[in-house]
Formats: structure tokens, C-alpha cells, sequence
């Protein structure tokens, strides 16, 4: 009950800070847009019909202001309607057009100083704080709605991946398994990735217009500081924050993050932002359905899965395990020979662990052991046991990927394997081999297989070693 | 014009000129201006240059509230309206003002004596 009300919460939060970052959104883009409250300025035919002297001082005048382009247009209203007074006003005074229109302009003094002037009374240090406060609370909100957003665009991808593999299949071609991923992680994470690195453009775009309205500046002008904290913030996420399988393509997707966060500051940054338009919204509301529909008839479609194909008988000899060393003959062994147990603990080491095990010896494995010299675990590339294959040593590898000596734990040979940070584990055999009497190494078992998938950050990644 | 204060004395007067016309309510720019020309008696003509920068920040301290509105000659015209923040800013600048001109008073009537 607790847990339900905590998630009911967390929902409407997250509900109500994308509600509001949106209508904070909206409500900048009307400044920065050609907001409804900013007339143009009225047009005035210099005095003999030629170049508008009034339209040139408001531009030399505009182009010192620097402010959101709903500003500009008010500022060239306001001082264009003030120069109408005042002409009219001189005229009446007695001036002819000409000089009316050049004393007006004077009293209003250099046209770059006043737009100066004005840029400054705007740009001040509240509204800085401000722009800076709904920047950040824009972005919070730009980035939950990016990721929903986000997440119907990798489904729709995801899909249309589906749809063309399908389709190859149904015609015999098969797409080379390019992630190595019989799990199925390393295409959630890319996809998870690549909608937070939607979310990351979405965040850095809607942060960069509010703080531009807010602080009465351009989003150009902004643009800049938003790159640099973004792809800061996103970059030190994407190498340290986001913990799970990696892989090449899953840290490239990762990286994608920072670079659509800096990317998303600048291009185009000047247009409005985009309503979505309802033809995305009906896409993205079939892409919802479609896809979990489509998964299903997938599963329980005939000939789908790993029980397709035909069966084929297993031996021993399909395994391979002869690459790694030739089996230790039976006499050499103590009692029934050695079995090993291996499993991952918590931490993500493999601890591998080779018993003796026998009905009729009694002697514990180190004496059993005795005329073995240089026992070590091996853990060799390996085939992975998908349905295609009953798995076994990877012949394309002539030596193991790791050697561990086997150190005597009690009556136990143990060794503990990192697979969890090495980048090319994948699937392993770990076996016990030893030198012989005769000075030839052996296998002493028939040895231990798993899949491990590389797990923890970015940075684990790129810093673990081959 | 006799008796037109000269810019320099002006400087720094113009927030509490605006603040004081716009105490009787709501004026766009031009109207401002003529208004401290008539109340001054021709005395104070501000600045126009300096007139806007000042109406903008003000505004953006929040003792005015800007909109446009239709009037009754021409275009539409940006009107601006003291707030009560502006109204407590009025009063501290008056204060200040009547401290100085006060002292102001003393100081040169004491030189020409």
C-alpha cells in the first residue's frame, strides 16, 4: 500500500512538473516568438519619399538590443509611435517635416546608446536569476516529457527494426547478429538510451528558450552556457550514472546523450518549438498498442522460439573442449574424477569451485592431487548455447581469455573470474587443467559454461580491460 | 527657455519624475514626458533618450506594469502603471529628494548671504 501510494505520488509529480514546465514553455514562446502584445511599428514615409530616416535610426537602434524578438518589435512600436508624437507635435509648432523628423530623432539621441541603454534596463540581474531558475526547472520538465516522447520514437523504431527483419526473414535472409545479444539487453539498453538522448534535446532546447525569455535575451545568447551545463551534467550521466550491460554500440547510443544535449542548445535554437502535431500522436498511440500486440503474436506464433528446428543428437565431441587440452586419463584422477560447481555471486564474479567427488575415495583433493603441478582454471571464448548449437569451446580462439591459478580453499580448488568486467566475455567455459605426470597439461574436467553480459558504466567500460 | 534646468542637474531625477507623474495614473511614453513638462512648469524637460531606459527598468524592478492599450489619436500605445511596489519606491525617492533639496536650500542660501 505504502509502495502504491508512493508511486501514485511520484506520477502525479512527475505529471504536474511536466504540466507546468510546458506552460512555462509556452508562455516564453510567446515573448520570444511575435508575441500577441507586440504591434509592429507603424510605417512613416520619410519626408521626401526616400530612405525612412526613422526606420534606419530604429534599426541602428534594434541592432544594439540583443532582446527576445517579442521585445524588439515592442521597443520599435513604442519608439516609433513616441516619434510620431513628437513630429506631429513639432510640426505643429511650426517646423516643416524634415526638420521635425531630425529634431525628434536628436532628442532621442544616438540611435545605438538608447538601444544600449535599453538592453541594459532589460537584462537585468533578477531577470538573469529568474531565466537561470526556469531554465533548470524547464529543463526538468522538457526532460520527463522528452523521454515519454522518446520512448514512443525507439518503440516506433523498434518496430519498424521488427517489421524489416520479418520481412528479410520471410524472403531467407538473415541480418548478421550485429550486438551479439541472445539476452535481448543490449537492444533495450541502446533504445533506453537513445530516448534519453531525446529527452537530453528536449531538456537543453526547452531550458535554453525559457532562460532566453525569462532574462530578456536571445536564445542564441544563452545557448552557449546551456551547452556547456548540459553536456556536463548528461555527459558525467552517460559515462558514470547509467550502470547496466555495455557493450560498443550501447556506449555509443550512451554518449549519444551529451552530444544531443549541446546539439539541442544550438540548431535551429532561434525557430519556435515545435507543437506536437496530431498525426505524431496518432503514430505514437498505435506505435503503444502495436508493438506489444505484435510481440505477442510473435511468441505465440508456431515455429517461433528456440524449439524450431530440428534436434539434433548431442556428443560430446561437438563441444571441442580437445582445443583446450586433452582430457587427463582416468587412471591419473582421484575416484570418480572432479566436477566443478560455478556460479555468479553477487558482486559479478564468477567463483568457479572443482570438487572431488567420489564414492570411494576419501582423500581430499589437495593429496589427490599431488602429482599435478600447475593447476589452473582456464576460461576459454565459447559458443553460446541459443538453440542453434549445443554451444562448446569457440574454435576460432587458440588460447583462453583469462588463466587463474586454482588455489586450495579447504577440500576445494577455487579461482574467482571478473566476466562481468571484461568487455568481450560473452559466453565462457572455465576448465581445470593441470600439468600430468608426464609433463603434458590435461583437462581435469569437463569444465563449467554461462553467458556474461559486461555490467556498470560507460566508463567501466571504456577503462576495462580487453 | 528661463528657468530650464539644465541635464546635469537632471541626472538621476528622472525615476522619481516618472514615478511621481504616474502616481495620477496610467500614461505611455510621449504623455509622460509632456506631463513633467507641464507639472515643472517648463522647469524639468527629461531627456527623451534617457526617458525609455528608465521606464524599462523600472519595470523590470517591477514598480511598473506595462500594456498596450488602444488611445484615443493613432496606434496603440504602450502604457505604463505605477504598482505598489513602484509606490513604495516613490515615497523612499521623495524622502531622499526633499533630505537633498532641503540641504540643497540651506547650502546656497547660506553662499549668497
Amino acid at each position: 500500500m505504502t509502495v502504491d501510494l508512493l508511486a501514485i505520488s511520484l506520477s502525479c509529480g512527475f505529471f504536474a512538473l511536466v504540466v507546468a514546465a510546458v506552460l512555462l514553455v509556452r508562455r516564453s514562446e510567446r515573448r520570444l516568438g511575435r508575441g500577441p502584445g507586440a504591434p509592429s511599428a507603424p510605417s512613416m514615409p520619410g519626408p521626401d519619399g526616400g530612405t525612412d530616416p526613422i526606420a534606419a535610426y530604429l534599426d541602428r537602434m534594434s541592432g544594439e538590443l540583443a532582446l527576445p524578438a517579442a521585445d524588439v518589435a515592442e521597443v520599435r512600436a513604442e519608439l516609433a509611435n513616441h516619434l510620431l508624437d513628437s513630429i506631429e507635435s513639432l510640426e505643429a509648432e511650426g517646423l516643416d517635416r524634415e526638420t521635425a523628423i531630425r529634431e525628434a530623432l536628436g532628442r532621442l539621441g544616438p540611435a545605438a546608446e538608447l538601444g544600449r541603454q535599453i538592453r541594459a534596463a532589460h537584462q537585468s540581474t533578477r531577470r538573469l536569476l529568474a531565466g537561470a531558475g526556469g531554465g533548470v526547472f524547464a529543463a526538468g520538465g522538457g526532460f520527463v516529457l522528452g523521454y515519454i516522447g522518446g520512448g514512443f520514437v525507439v518503440v516506433a523504431l523498434a518496430l519498424a527494426v521488427f517489421a524489416v527483419t520479418a520481412g528479410l526473414a520471410a524472403v531467407g535472409l538473415r541480418l548478421p547478429d550485429l550486438l551479439a545479444d541472445p539476452t535481448g539487453s543490449s537492444s533495450n539498453s541502446i533504445l533506453i538510451a537513445l530516448a534519453f538522448a531525446i529527452a537530453a534535446w528536449v531538456a537543453t532546447r526547452y531550458a535554453v528558450r525559457t532562460s532566453a525569455s525569462l532574462s530578456h535575451r536571445t536564445p542564441r545568447a544563452v545557448a552557449v552556457v546551456w551547452a556547456l551545463a548540459g553536456g556536463l551534467v548528461f555527459g558525467w550521466w552517460a559515462l558514470f550514472g547509467l550502470s547496466g550491460p555495455q557493450s560498443w554500440p550501447i556506449v555509443a547510443a550512451e554518449l549519444c546523450i551529451p552530444v544531443a544535449a549541446v546539439a539541442g542548445a544550438f540548431v535551429r535554437i532561434e525557430r519556435p518549438l515545435p507543437r506536437a502535431p496530431r498525426w505524431a500522436i496518432v503514430v505514437g498511440l498505435i506505435a503503444f498498442i502495436a508493438v506489444p500486440l505484435l510481440g505477442f503474436a510473435a511468441i505465440i506464433s508456431p515455429g517461433s522460439g528456440s524449439a524450431s528446428g530440428q534436434a539434433t543428437p548431442f556428443q560430446m565431441s561437438d563441444l571441442h573442449l580437445d582445443t583446450v587440452a586433452p582430457m587427463a586419463p582416468a587412471a591419473w584422477l582421484p575416484g570418480d574424477g572432479i566436477t566443478d560447481d560455478g556460479w555468479v555471486t553477487e558482486s559479478g564474479a564468477a567463483v568457479m569451485d572443482a570438487q572431488s567427488i567420489s564414492g570411494q575415495s576419501t582423500l581430499p583433493i589437495g593429496p589427490a592431487l599431488g602429482n599435478w603441478r600447475d593447476l589452473r582454471f582456464e576460461a576459454w571464448h565459447a559458443l553460446p548455447m541459443d538453440g542453434s548449437g549445443p554451444g562448446g569451446i569457440d574454435t576460432r580462439y587458440a588460447s583462453p581469455f583469462e588463466v587463474q591459478p586454482a588455489a586450495l580453499h579447504g577440500d576445494s580448488l577455487q579461482a574467482t573470474f571478473e566476466f562481468e568486467r571484461l568487455r568481450d566475455a560473452g559466453s565462457w567455459w572455465v576448465v581445470l587443467t593441470a600439468l600430468g605426470p608426464d609433463g603434458h597439461r590435461y583437462r581435469l574436467d569437463f569444465g563449467y559454461s554461462d553467458f556474461t553480459t559486461f555490467k556498470g558504466s560507460a566508463w567501466d567500460w571504456l577503462t576495462a580491460p580487453q | 527657455m528661463e528657468g530650464r534646468i539644465k541635464g546635469q542637474l537632471l541626472k538621476g531625477t528622472t525615476t522619481l519624475l516618472v514615478l511621481t507623474v504616474l502616481r495620477d495614473g496610467e500614461l505611455y511614453g510621449y504623455e509622460i514626458a509632456q506631463r513633467i513638462r507641464e507639472r515643472s512648469g517648463g522647469a524639468f524637460v527629461p531627456s527623451e533618450g534617457s526617458l525609455y531606459p528608465a521606464l524599462h527598468s523600472l519595470e523590470a524592478a517591477g514598480a511598473l506594469e506595462a500594456s498596450w492599450q488602444a488611445s484615443d489619436r493613432g496606434p496603440r500605445r504602450r502604457y505604463y502603471k505605477i504598482t505598489k511596489t513602484g509606490l513604495g519606491m516613490l515615497k523612499e525617492h521623495a524622502q531622499e529628494w526633499a533630505t537633498f533639496s532641503l540641504g540643497m536650500a540651506r547650502a546656497v542660501g547660506g553662499a549668497d548671504q
